[in-house]
Formats: structure tokens, sequence, C-alpha cells
């Protein structure tokens, strides 16, 4: 009798289970995803001899494993360059992390992880912007692709995404007028984990077309010689809609104990999807931008030093995206240095993927 | 020993069924009762595909269907039936979107919803307005994303495989119609 009783619960426990797990629509699946992008460069400095280069500039492979439908890993390795050698080139793990993704307002990742900072870091593949190179400013200001070791906490709640970054800081000795913090990044190799950076994000969703959202960053940077606490903060807004594209990055780095005492700059994108009068299903989008970046807006020394770094940079050009998933760029831009108004000419021609 | 093995094994089946399960019906009922009210009777089923309607659809829509199967929700109310909704999933980056369209009689989209969303980019996508978008949509209805439905920054692939499984359903709906 005894046995019977809990076979029967036995039985009645499995059929309840087999009755809910047909919504259980999760498998555990291996995916292999990536982006690449050749560029074709021309650059001419006032009164120098011209430039042409032929760079297969980034080859990416992203990876990921679902064990289950909160627990995942993701990663993405990145040639840069074609080759690794004699220090040309790149080879690196940009992404290396566990996910936990307890609920949509809660998830968790640990690994090498992207620090959430404007329009670009996150989502750099190279039919989500408009210009062959990524803009300026995502080179200066906010230096992509920014990734390191730490940890995250993120979600969503209303339309309203968040999260929160700890993780390895920037090498203050390596600051420099030119680039501010981008030569600063550890990248992940053996990074001094003195002082960790906290970054946090919000983006609001919740109008359709339209990203809105800021971002801060503290890390008290040091070095084997130096300590010079940062701040960045910035705005980014992105609208996607009635075939009008425009992106808006605004950002400001503040620096302590060092020379060099600001870094700012923005950037602006206009562009308009004429394939729509066509009635193409393909996108062909004339786009202008005009960026003004300083990585030196503000120095101790002043003068010349505040003009040096001081580019005003106009960009006119084309990104025709036969299927959404790769992009023809082309585009000419004028680039003006303050200081001496020395100016430079560029034409680049690309062709992106994603998948 | 044996008496730990056996209510192990119970809590384990039963926990189990609880997580992964009922979460899922559980949304599905609060979405349609709030909906429709509360003194509606919901039945669900399993729908198989027909092997023809689902190729011509999914050559129509450049999308495969998750499975050979959707499941089906039937809202009815003193007996007569009221609305119908249809269940799918689309994979994201890498894992499937959980999403519900119920329909008016006349095969219109009433509403669309994100019942499940198990990836850590992309969410966006569950938002009332972006699904909102869709409410008065047909099958004749064009479903371009950046024209007709506009995008979201950060949740590209989402964006374009909900909406692809959204117009997927309608061009389904006619058929579900006449099996009922």
């Amino acid at each position: 009798m005894k046995h019977a009783v809990i076979f029967s619960t036995l039985y009645f426990l499995f059929i309840t289970s087999s009755i809910y797990s047909q919504f259980d629509f999760f498998e555990p699946k291996t995916k292999v995803s990536g982006y690449g992008e050749l560029h074709y460069n021309v650059k001419q400095i006032e009164g120098k001899e011209i430039s042409k280069t032929l760079d297969f500039h980034r080859f990416v492979v992203f990876l990921n494993h679902s064990f289950t439908e909160k627990w995942s890993f993701s990663a993405e390795v990145e040639l840069e360059h074609n080759f690794v050698q004699n220090g040309q080139g790149e080879l690196s793990l940009e992404q290396a992390y566990l996910n936990y993704h307890m609920s949509q307002y809660l998830g968790f990742q640990a690994g090498v992880i992207l620090n959430s900072v404007g329009l670009i870091n996150e989502y750099h593949e190279p039919p989500l912007f408009l210009s062959v190179e990524r803009p300026l400013y995502n080179k200066y200001i906010v230096p992509t692709t920014w990734s390191g070791n730490g940890i995250s906490a993120y979600g969503m709640l209303s339309g309203l995404e968040y999260k929160l970054n700890i993780m390895e800081g920037l090498n203050s000795d390596n600051f420099n007028l030119k680039s501010g913090i981008r030569d600063g990044r550890q990248k992940g190799f053996k990074a001094n984990a003195k002082n960790p950076l906290y970054n946090f994000k919000l983006d609001y969703f919740n109008i359709p077309g339209l990203k809105v959202g800021a971002s801060a960053t503290y890390n008290r940077a040091s070095g084997d010689s130096t300590e010079i606490p940062i701040q960045l903060y910035e705005f980014h807004a992105q609208f996607n809609n009635y075939n009008i594209i425009m992106n808006f990055e605004y950002g400001n780095i503040f620096y302590s104990n060092s020379e060099l005492k600001e870094s700012r700059g923005f950037y602006v994108d206009l562009g308009y999807n004429i394939a729509s009068f066509l009635k193409w299903k393909s996108k062909l989008i004339p786009f202008a931008r005009y960026s003004d970046i300083n990585t030196a807006s503000t120095t101790i020394s002043g003068g010349e030093s505040e003009q040096k770094y001081h580019n005003k940079l106009w960009i006119i050009g084309i990104s025709f995206l036969p299927i959404p998933s790769i992009a023809l760029k082309g585009e000419y831009s004028e680039n003006t240095v303050e200081l001496n108004s020395i100016k430079t000419q560029y034409f680049n021609l690309g062709i992106g993927y994603m998948f | 020993m044996k008496r730990l093995f056996l209510i192990f094994t119970i809590f384990s089946i039963s926990s189990s069924s609880l997580i992964y399960g009922n979460e899922i019906q559980s949304r599905t009922e609060e979405i349609l009762r709030s909906h429709f009210g509360k003194d509606i009777n919901i039945t669900y089923k399993k729908y198989d595909l027909d092997r023809d309607v689902k190729s011509s659809i999914e050559n129509q829509v450049e999308q495969r269907f998750f499975g050979d199967y959707i499941y089906i929700w039937q809202v009815e109310s003193n007996d007569s039936l009221k609305a119908i909704a249809l269940m799918d999933n689309v994979y994201g980056k890498t894992l499937p979107i959980t999403f519900l369209v119920i329909f008016r009689l006349d095969g219109s989209i009433s509403s669309t919803h994100i019942i499940k969303y198990r990836e850590d980019h992309g969410g966006a996508v569950s938002s009332d307005n972006w699904n909102e978008q869709f409410n008065g949509k047909n099958r004749r209805s064009s479903y371009t994303v950046g024209e007709d439905i506009q995008g979201i920054s950060g949740a590209t692939i989402s964006v374009r495989s909900v909406t692809k499984g959204i117009q997927k359903l309608t061009l389904l709906y006619e058929e579900i119609r006449q099996a009922l």
C-alpha cells in the first residue's frame, strides 16, 4: 500500500511536469557569430605625400554557449590588421564572460566584460554605424573597444536599461595629451587590480526608434609612477525612425594630479535612407557627421598644448546595406587641427559584415 | 537512505515543473485576463504545422519556424469565442524569445507580447511601446523594420527576429481559424 502511494505520487508528478515542460522551449545550444571589416584608406596631410592603405582592420569571432536558460558563456576573439608580428597587429580576447540571467530585471556577468560607455563600445559591428572607421570620438574620448576583467550587474525595468560594471582600472602611466585615457587600457593582460574602475549606465528605450542614455565612470587610475583619478561623464542619443538616422554623443573626462586636466568631445550624425523613395528593401543612406574632439581641452600649461590635439572633422559619405547584415561604405572627410590650422583630407572605402 | 532518495526525487520533479512550465503559462493567462477580464475561459493546445503551409510562410517571410508546432490559446466567454492567441518562439542572438500574438476574430492583431526574454542584450523588444506598433496589422500589412516597424538601438537582431515571427503568425492565422 505504502509503495502504491509513493508510485502514484511519482506518476502524478511526472505527468504534471510533462504538461508544464511543454512550455520549456530552451535547448542547450552553442552558436558562432562574428563580424569583420576591410578598409581602403587614402590620407593626405597638408604639404605631405599622400598615403594609401588596404587593411582588413578587424576579424572577430563570437562564441556563445547556453548551458541552461539562465547560465550562458560568451566570448569574442578579435584579430586586428590580419596578423600579429613584431608588435604589429593585435590578437585579443575582447569578451569572455559567464552570464547568469536571473530575470529580466537582474542578471550578472563575470569575466572579460565590456565597459558600458556610449553608443559604440557595446555595439560595434560595422553595419551598426554609418562611417567606414568608427567615429573619432570613439577612439579618443570613449576608447573603443574598452574591455577588461571584472563583474557586472544588469537589468531592465519599464523601458529603462541599467548596468553596473566593476572592472580593472586604467594604467595612468600611459595617459597622455594626444590620446587621453586610450593607452591606459589594460585589456585584461595581468591587469593591475589595485584600484577598480566603477561604471554605471542608464538607457531609456520606451519611445520607438529612440535610445537616450548616459553613463558615469570613476577610476583612481594608477601605474608604477603615477596615480591619476579620472571621472568620465557622457551622454548619448540615437534616433532611427521614419528613415532618419541621427546619432549624438558628448563626453567629458576629468583628471586629477596631472598636467592633463580635461578631455572633451562630441559628434553628431545625420543620415537619411533614400532607398525608401524607390521602395527598395536595401538601405542607401547618405550621411554627414561633424566631430569636435580635444583630448587636451584643459591642461595646467594651457596655450598651445590645448590647441595641438583639438580636431574638428567633417565627413560626408554614403552607406549601402543590400541586406541588414552587410554594409558597403564610402566617405570623404576633412580634419583641421586648431594649432596652425593643419588640414588633413581622407577618402575611405569599406565593406563590413556581421552574422 | 531510501526514503531520503524518494523525497529528493519528488522534490526535484515538482520544483523543475514549477520553475519551467508555470512561468510561461501563468504569464500568458495573466495577459489574456488583463485583456478580456477575469470571467473568461482559457484553453490552449499544441498545433502541428502543415508541412506545405509552414514551408510557404517560411519562404514568404524568410524566417524558419522555431519548431513543427505552435500553441493556440482560445479565449471564450459565455460559450462564445472572443479571441485567438498564438504563441511561438524565434531566436534572438542565441536564445529563444517566447512571444504571443492576440488576434481579433477578423485576423487583425489586437496586441503582441514578449512572454519570456532570455538574453542579456536586446530586452527592449519586451516594452509595451514597441509592441504597440503591431496593433491593427494583419496578413496584408507591411512589416519592414525601419519603415513600418521602428527599430531599437542595441536590439537589432531581436527586433528583426520578433517582427518576422509576428508576421509569420498573421499569415498562419486564417489556416488555424478554419481548422478550429
